[in-house]
C-alpha cells in the first residue's frame, strides 16, 4: 500500500497555529497526524514547544504587569490624553505670574514697622559712623598741630655742627637734583624732605 | 534585535489610503467583515472627537485602553524585555492611538493599527537604546523585574522557581537570537495572538513571506532550545 510522505515542517507550524486559534486543521493534514505515529509525535513535540514557550512569555510579563500596575498605567495614560484637543494653554509673561508672586509674597511678609525700625536703625547707625569719623580725623591734626609748636626739632637739640653741615649739604643736593630736568621721580622725596631755607628759618 | 525591521509607518498608504480603503496590495488579502467591538468602539471615539466631544471620547477611551492594555503589555515587554520601558511604549502607543484617531480606518481591525503604532514604538525605544548602550556601560535593568517576576511565580519551592528562571532566561535569549523579521513575526503571532494575514497587514509584508519568516523562526528556536532543528 502507498503511505503518504511525512507532513511538512510548515505545514505542522499551520496545523499548530489553525488549532491554537480554534480553527478547524486542514483535513488531509489532520488525517495524517492521526494515522502517522512519526508525524503525530513530531507535532506533539512542536505543539509542547510552542505552548512552553507562550505560557513562560505570558507568566514572564503578566508576573510584571500586575492588575494594580496595569490600573496605574491606565490612570496614567487616562491623565496624558487630558491635555490632548484642548488649545494650548498660553502662559502671559510676566504680569500674572509676578502679580501671583507678589500676592503670594504679600501673605508672608513681615509687619511695616519691622522694615521702618531697620531703616531708621541703618540711618543712625551711619549718622553716628560718620561723626565719630568725622570727629576721629579732627582730633589728630589738632593734637599734631600742638605737638609741632611745642616740640623743638632734634637738630635744634643737638646742636652739634657736624651733623648739620652734613644735613645741609645733602639737602642741598637734593634741591640741585630737583631743580635739573628728568628728576619727576623725585618730587615725592621732596614733597616730604624739609627745605635747607625752612630749617635755617627754624634755627 | 538584531536587524532594525520596522513595519511600515502608522498612515502609509497602504493602510489608509485617501479613501481609508487598503491598498491594492492589501485588498486582496482581507474581505470587509462586520467590525469587532474594538475597531467599533474606536469608530465611535473617532466621531465623538470630530464632533468635538473630547470628554465622552475619553471615557470611551478609557474601555478601549482596557481591552488592549494586557495584550500590549505582554508584546512590549517581550520586545523591550524592561517593564518600565514596556510601560512607556504601551502609554505612548494609546496616547499615539487618540491623539491620530482621526486616521483611524474602518476597513482594517483597531488592533492590526493599534499594534503596529506599538511595535513602531518599541522599535524606536529599542534604537534609543542601543544608541545609549554604546556609550554608557550597560547595568542588568531587568533583573529587578526578573526577581519580582520569579517571586510572583506560582512554585513556592526555590528549586522550582530557580529552574522557572532559568527556563525563561533560556527561552528569552533564544528569541532575541532571531533577527529582526523573524522575532517581529514570532511575536506578533505568538504572543500578540495575530494571524499571519494580520502580520502581514501590520508589517506589509507578503502574506507568505510571514509564514516563511514565521516557520523559520521555529526552526531556529526549536534548535536553539535543544529540539530537532
Amino acid at each position: 500500500m502507498h503511505r503518504a510522505p511525512h507532513v511538512h515542517d510548515d505545514l505542522l507550524l499551520d496545523a499548530y497555529l489553525a488549532e491554537h486559534r480554534g480553527d478547524a486543521m486542514d483535513p488531509p493534514v489532520a488525517d495524517h497526524l492521526a494515522d502517522c505515529a512519526a508525524c503525530g509525535g513530531r507535532y506533539v513535540e512542536l505543539a509542547a514547544l510552542m505552548d512552553d514557550l507562550r505560557r513562560e512569555g505570558e507568566t514572564d510579563a503578566d508576573a510584571i504587569f500586575t492588575p494594580e500596575r496595569l490600573r496605574a498605567q491606565q490612570q496614567q495614560i487616562a491623565r496624558r490624553i487630558e491635555h490632548v484637543g484642548r488649545p494650548a494653554r498660553v502662559i502671559s509673561f510676566p504680569s500674572r505670574i509676578v502679580r501671583r508672586t507678589i500676592g503670594a509674597s504679600a501673605s508672608r511678609t513681615p509687619p511695616r514697622w519691622i522694615a521702618a525700625a531697620a531703616a531708621a536703625g541703618l540711618f543712625v547707625g551711619v549718622a553716628v559712623g560718620a561723626s565719630y569719623e568725622w570727629s576721629g580725623r579732627r582730633v589728630p591734626a589738632a593734637a599734631f598741630a600742638r605737638d609741632t609748636s611745642v616740640r623743638p626739632s632734634p637738630a635744634a637739640v643737638r646742636g652739634s655742627t657736624a651733623d648739620d653741615v652734613n644735613d645741609t649739604a645733602f639737602l642741598l643736593d637734593l634741591e640741585l637734583a630737583l631743580e635739573r630736568p628728568h628728576t619727576r621721580e623725585l618730587q615725592a622725596f621732596d614733597a616730604l624732605t624739609p627745605h635747607v631755607r625752612e630749617v635755617r628759618d627754624q634755627r | 534585535m538584531s536587524g532594525d525591521y520596522r513595519p511600515a509607518p502608522v498612515d502609509t498608504p497602504e493602510l489608509n489610503d485617501a479613501a481609508g480603503q487598503p491598498s491594492a496590495g492589501a485588498r486582496g488579502r482581507r474581505a470587509p467583515a462586520a467590525l469587532s467591538e474594538d475597531s467599533r468602539l474606536a469608530v465611535e471615539i473617532r466621531g465623538l472627537v470630530e464632533r468635538g466631544e473630547m470628554d465622552d471620547a475619553r471615557d470611551r477611551f478609557g474601555a478601549l485602553v482596557a481591552m488592549h492594555q494586557r495584550r500590549a503589555s505582554r508584546i512590549a515587554y517581550q520586545y523591550l524585555r524592561d517593564a518600565s520601558d514596556a510601560d512607556e511604549a504601551v502609554q505612548d502607543a494609546f496616547v499615539r492611538v487618540f491623539s491620530h484617531i482621526g486616521t483611524y480606518r474602518e476597513a482594517w481591525p483597531f488592533d492590526v493599527w493599534f499594534t503596529r503604532i506599538l511595535i513602531n514604538g518599541c522599535l524606536d525605544r529599542q534604537k534609543t537604546r542601543n544608541r545609549r548602550d554604546r556609550w554608557f556601560t550597560t547595568t542588568d535593568v531587568s533583573s529587578a523585574d526578573e526577581a519580582r517576576a520569579a517571586s510572583a511565580s506560582v512554585a513556592s519551592d526555590p528549586e522550582h522557581r530557580l529552574l522557572a528562571r532559568e527556563r525563561r532566561a533560556k527561552m528569552a535569549a533564544a528569541i532575541d537570537r532571531l533577527d529582526g523579521r523573524q522575532r517581529t513575526v514570532f511575536m506578533l503571532c505568538h504572543y500578540g495572538d495575530c494571524t499571519p494575514r494580520e502580520i502581514s497587514a501590520m508589517t506589509g509584508l507578503n502574506e507568505s513571506t510571514v509564514r516563511v519568516h514565521l516557520f523559520r523562526a521555529v526552526r531556529k528556536l526549536r534548535g536553539l532550545l535543544g529540539g530537532q532543528p
